[in-house]
C-alpha cells in the first residue's frame, strides 16, 4: 500500500500531512534522494563489470568508481535523475534533489536542479543546500495541500534564505541556480530563477516545448527583440546570470509557470551542461530513447552520456519526471 | 611477518596525453629496521669450491680458495645448517662427506675448517652438476632460507651449454646463489646466467688474495637475511600488457620472464630474500587500452609485495600505478625524475653490455659508439662507479670528449666492468 498522508503504513499510527517521518514508528512517509554521495555504484560505466577493490576501482578494467558528487544517479520509478561532473571540471557543482509521495490528491512526483555558480565561493555547497532545502519545503507544502504554484515559489525561496545564509562575509557569497518541478495527476508546475532549465517532451515527440525563460543577459536581449536566438547561441551574453539564489541576489519572487498537459510524457530538468549541446526541446526529445518513459533512469543517463560525448565542457544534471506520475512510490533506493 | 615490516612507494606521473597507452612508475620497496620478527626462517648455507685441475695453476689460488671458504665458514651463525661441495667434472659432498647438512656450532665449524686442507686440484669443470647437488642437499631440509657461494676459475668446458641451463632451471627458486669468478679465465655470461637466474651477484675477484674477504661479505649478507621468497604481485587491468618489470636498484634484473601468472590479471614476480633496512626499486611498465581525456582515473597497476606461507598469501605492502588522461600538456609532459633516471640506468647496462661485445669481436667503431653513451650516461646520472670502470676501457677526449677503445685493456677491468655494468645509482628524492 502507499504511504497514506493519515495513516502510516508501517504501524497504522495516524501521522499529520505535513511529516516526513511516523512519530510513533520512525518509518520514513516520504524518501527524499539528494546528489550528496554517490549510490555504491552497481555496474562499472568502463566495462559494466560489478566487482570493485576496496579502495574503489574496478577489478576488471581498473576504473575508478566515481567518489562522492562525481556521478551520482537517483531512480525513484516515476522521477529520475543522473548527475555528472563531465569532462573538464575538477568537481561537480551541479546538485539534484528527487522524491514522490502520496498526497490526498493522488501521487506526486517533486524534483529540484540546482547548478552553482561557478565564480561564486563554494558553488557546490550552495547548489546542495538550495536543493535539499527546496524539495524539504516543497514536500511539506504539497503534503498539506498548498497549491502546486505556491508551493514552488515558498520552496524556492526557502532555497534562497537557506543559500543567503551560507554567506560568511559580504564578499563570500555561494550562488546557484535552481529549477524545481512539481508533478500531480492532471499538472506539472514549474519554478526557477538562473539558467537551469524545463522542458515538457511528450511521448507522442509532437509539442515539446521549453517551459522556463533563461536569466540571462542573452535570454533578455532576445526578450527586448535586440537579438534573436541563434544570434545569442553560443555568444558571451548566453550564460551572464542576471538573477540567483545568493546573499548577493537582488530579492525578487521566482518565476513559476504551470501548465495541464493532454497526454503522456516526461518534465526534464536540466543544467547548462546539458542543454548547451541541444536547447531545442524537439531536439531533445528526439535523444529520448523510445522507452523512455518506462524507464527514466536509463533515459536521463542517456542524455548526461550524450553531453558528455559532445565534450562534457561543464557538469551535467538531467532529472527526468513522468507525466501523470503513474504507479506508487518505488521503494528508496539503497 | 606484518605490514608493518615493509613499505612500498609509487613514483609515476600519472597525467597522461590523450591516446597514450604507456604507463610507467618506480616501485620502491624498503624493509624496516627488522623484519620478520625475533624467529628467523630456518637457513642453510653451501659453498661450493671449484676444484677443478687448473685451481692448482697457480697453487695459490686454491690456497686462497680454502681461506676464503674458512672465512665464509666462520661467518655462518650458531644453528645454520650448512655444507661444503669440492665441485669438478663431478660435484661431491666434501663436507659432510655423507651428503648432508651439519648443524653449525663452534665444533662444525671447526671440523669443516679442518677439513679443507684436504681440498685437492683435479678433473675439470661441470657448474651444472654442482648445481643439481646443491639442490639436492638443500632438499634435505625444509629451511626457508637457503644460499649458495659458487666459486669458479674456469669456463663451464665439461657439460654442454643446455646441461648447465637445465640445472640453473632446476635450482630457481629453491635456493639462491652468488657467483664468483677468480681469475680471468671464465666466462662472466656463464656466471651472470646463474645469478641473474638465482636471484644473486656475480663479481670478479682477479687476485686469488681478495677471496676471504669477499666470501666473509657474502656470508655476513646472506645471514642478515630473514624472509624468503618474497613476491612482487602486480594486478594489471583486462586488456592490458606488462611490457616490463624490471628491478633498476641496487642493480638492473629483469624480472618480465619470471612471471608466476596466478589470474590473467594478476602474476607474481620473484625478489628473493630480504634483511632488514633494505631498499629496492623496480620499474614497472605497463601498456593499457587509453581512456578518455577527462574521464574516469584507472587503476593501470596494483603493486603488492607478497609473502607466502603455508596459510596463504599474506600482503605486505601496496602501492597504486595510476593513469589519467588530459590534454594540460604542462601535466602529461612532466616525466617521473626517477622513471627518466632508471631508463638512463637501463640503457646504461645495456650499452656497456654491447660495447664489450663488440669489442670483443674487433668491431671498434662500434664499441668506441656504445661505450661513448655509456660514458655519457654515467657521468650525466653520477653513476662514479660505472664511469670509474669505464676509464679503464677507453679514453675520452677532455675537449671534445670523443670516446676511443685504450690500446690495451686488461682482461680483468674489462670483466669487472661486464660483472658491474649492471649496478645503478639511485637519484636524490
Amino acid at each position: 500500500m502507499p504511504a497514506s498522508a493519515d495513516v502510516c503504513p508501517g504501524c497504522g499510527a495516524t501521522v499529520a500531512a505535513k511529516d516526513n517521518f511516523c512519530e510513533l514508528c520512525g518509518r520514513q512517509l516520504a524518501a527524499a534522494q539528494v546528489s550528496a554521495d554517490s549510490t555504491v555504484a552497481v555496474t562499472c560505466r568502463g566495462c559494466g563489470s560489478s566487482a570493485w577493490t576496496a579502495d574503489g576501482y574496478c577489478e576488471q578494467c581498473g576504473h575508478k568508481a566515481p567518489a562522492g558528487r562525481d556521478h551520482v544517479e537517483i531512480d525513484l520509478g516515476v522521477v529520475a535523475g543522473v548527475t555528472d561532473r563531465g569532462r573538464r571540471h575538477h568537481r561537480n557543482e551541479d546538485a539534484m534533489a528527487l522524491l514522490c509521495t502520496q498526497t490526498r490528491a493522488g501521487p506526486v512526483a517533486l524534483a529540484v536542479v540546482c547548478d552553482g555558480v561557478s565564480t561564486s565561493h563554494r558553488p557546490d555547497e550552495a547548489s546542495l543546500t538550495a536543493a535539499e532545502e527546496a524539495l524539504r519545503v516543497l514536500t511539506a507544502e504539497v503534503r498539506v495541500g498548498t497549491s502546486s504554484l505556491d508551493a514552488v515559489t515558498t520552496a524556492t525561496n526557502a532555497a534562497q534564505r537557506a543559500v543567503g545564509d551560507l554567506a560568511q562575509e559580504s564578499d563570500d557569497a555561494p550562488a546557484t541556480t535552481i529549477v524545481c518541478a512539481c508533478v500531480t495527476a492532471d499538472t506539472v508546475t514549474i519554478g526557477w530563477v538562473g539558467d537551469s532549465r524545463a522542458y515538457w517532451l511528450p511521448a507522442d515527440d509532437l509539442g515539446a516545448r521549453l517551459l522556463t525563460r533563461d536569466d540571462s543577459v542573452g535570454a533578455e536581449l532576445v526578450a527586448v527583440g535586440m537579438l534573436t536566438e541563434a544570434e545569442v547561441a553560443g555568444s558571451s551574453h548566453e550564460h551572464v546570470l542576471t538573477r540567483w539564489l545568493g546573499a548577493d541576489a537582488e530579492h525578487s519572487e521566482p518565476h513559476s509557470a504551470s501548465f495541464e498537459p493532454h497526454g503522456l510524457g516526461a518534465v526534464l530538468l536540466c543544467s547548462d551542461g546539458l542543454w548547451n549541446y541541444q536547447p531545442s526541446a524537439s531536439g531533445l526529445a528526439e535523444l529520448m530513447p523510445s522507452t523512455a518513459l518506462a524507464n527514466l533512469a536509463e533515459a536521463a543517463a542517456q542524455l548526461v552520456e550524450f553531453a558528455l560525448d559532445r565534450g562534457g565542457e561543464d557538469n551535467i544534471t538531467a532529472v527526468l519526471a513522468s507525466f501523470p506520475p503513474n504507479g506508487t512510490p518505488s521503494p528508496p533506493q539503497r | 611477518m606484518s605490514a608493518a615490516d615493509f613499505s612500498v612507494e609509487i613514483d609515476q606521473n600519472e597525467f597522461l596525453p590523450a591516446g597514450a597507452r604507456e604507463v610507467n612508475a618506480i616501485v620502491t620497496v624498503t624493509s624496516a629496521d627488522s623484519v620478520g620478527g625475533k624467529q628467523p626462517a630456518g637457513a642453510a648455507e653451501i659453498i661450493i669450491v671449484d676444484c677443478s685441475g687448473s685451481m692448482a695453476a697457480p697453487i695459490t689460488k686454491l690456497i686462497q680458495a680454502r681461506e676464503a671458504t674458512a672465512a665464509a665458514i666462520h661467518a655462518i651463525r650458531d644453528g645454520v645448517a650448512f655444507a661444503v661441495i669440492a665441485g669438478s667434472n663431478v660435484a661431491t659432498p666434501f663436507y659432510p662427506a655423507d651428503g648432508s647438512l651439519a648443524v653449525a656450532s663452534a665444533a662444525t665449524r671447526d671440523a669443516a675448517k679442518g677439513q679443507l686442507r684436504r681440498l685437492r686440484a683435479t678433473g675439470g669443470t661441470a657448474i651444472g652438476q654442482w648445481l643439481q647437488l646443491a639442490r639436492s642437499l638443500f632438499e634435505t631440509r625444509d629451511d626457508g632460507l637457503r644460499h649458495a657461494i659458487l666459486l669458479t676459475d674456469g669456463r663451464n668446458e665439461h657439460e654442454s651449454a643446455d646441461d648447465l641451463t637445465a640445472a640453473i632451471a632446476w635450482c630457481e627458486g629453491v635456493f639462491r646463489c652468488d657467483c664468483r669468478g677468480v681469475g680471468t679465465d671464465w666466462k662472466v655470461d656463464e656466471l651472470r646466467q646463474i645469478s641473474t637466474a638465482l636471484l644473486g651477484t656475480v663479481d670478479i675477484v682477479p687476485d686469488p688474495a681478495g677471496l676471504a674477504a669477499d666470501f666473509q661479505a657474502m656470508m655476513q649478507e646472506s645471514m642478515a637475511k630473514q624472509v624468503a621468497d618474497v613476491a612482487l604481485q602486480v594486478w594489471t587491468p583486462q586488456h592490458a600488457t606488462i611490457r616490463f618489470v624490471k628491478q633498476v636498484a641496487p642493480t638492473v634484473e629483469d624480472l618480465t620472464a619470471r612471471r608466476t601468472q596466478l589470474t590473467p590479471q594478476k602474476g607474481d614476480y620473484p625478489t628473493g630474500a630480504w634483511g632488514p633496512s633494505e631498499s629496492r626499486d623496480y620499474h614497472v611498465c605497463i601498456e593499457v587500452q587509453p581512456g578518455s581525456v577527462g574521464g574516469p582515473e584507472m587503476l593501470a597497476a596494483r603493486v603488492s609485495l607478497v609473502y607466502t606461507t603455508p596459510d596463504g598469501p599474506h600482503t605486505l605492502g601496496q602501492g597504486n600505478v595510476r593513469a589519467i588522461w588530459t590534454d594540460d600538456e604542462a601535466l602529461s609532459t612532466k616525466i617521473s625524475r626517477q622513471v627518466a633516471h632508471y631508463t638512463g640506468q637501463a640503457e646504461l647496462a645495456q650499452v656497456i653490455q654491447e660495447g664489450l661485445e663488440a669489442r670483443s669481436h674487433g668491431d671498434t667503431s662500434a664499441a668506441e659508439d656504445k661505450f661513448g653513451r655509456a660514458v655519457e650516461i654515467a657521468n650525466e646520472s653520477g653513476n662514479v662507479d660505472a664511469a670509474g670502470l669505464l676509464s679503464k676501457i677507453v679514453d675520452v677526449d677532455p675537449g671534445t670528449g670523443v670516446v676511443r677503445l685504450k690500446a690495451k685493456v686488461a682482461d680483468a677491468d674489462a670483466m669487472k666492468l661486464d660483472t658491474q655494468s649492471t649496478k645503478t645509482v639511485r637519484v636524490k628524492k
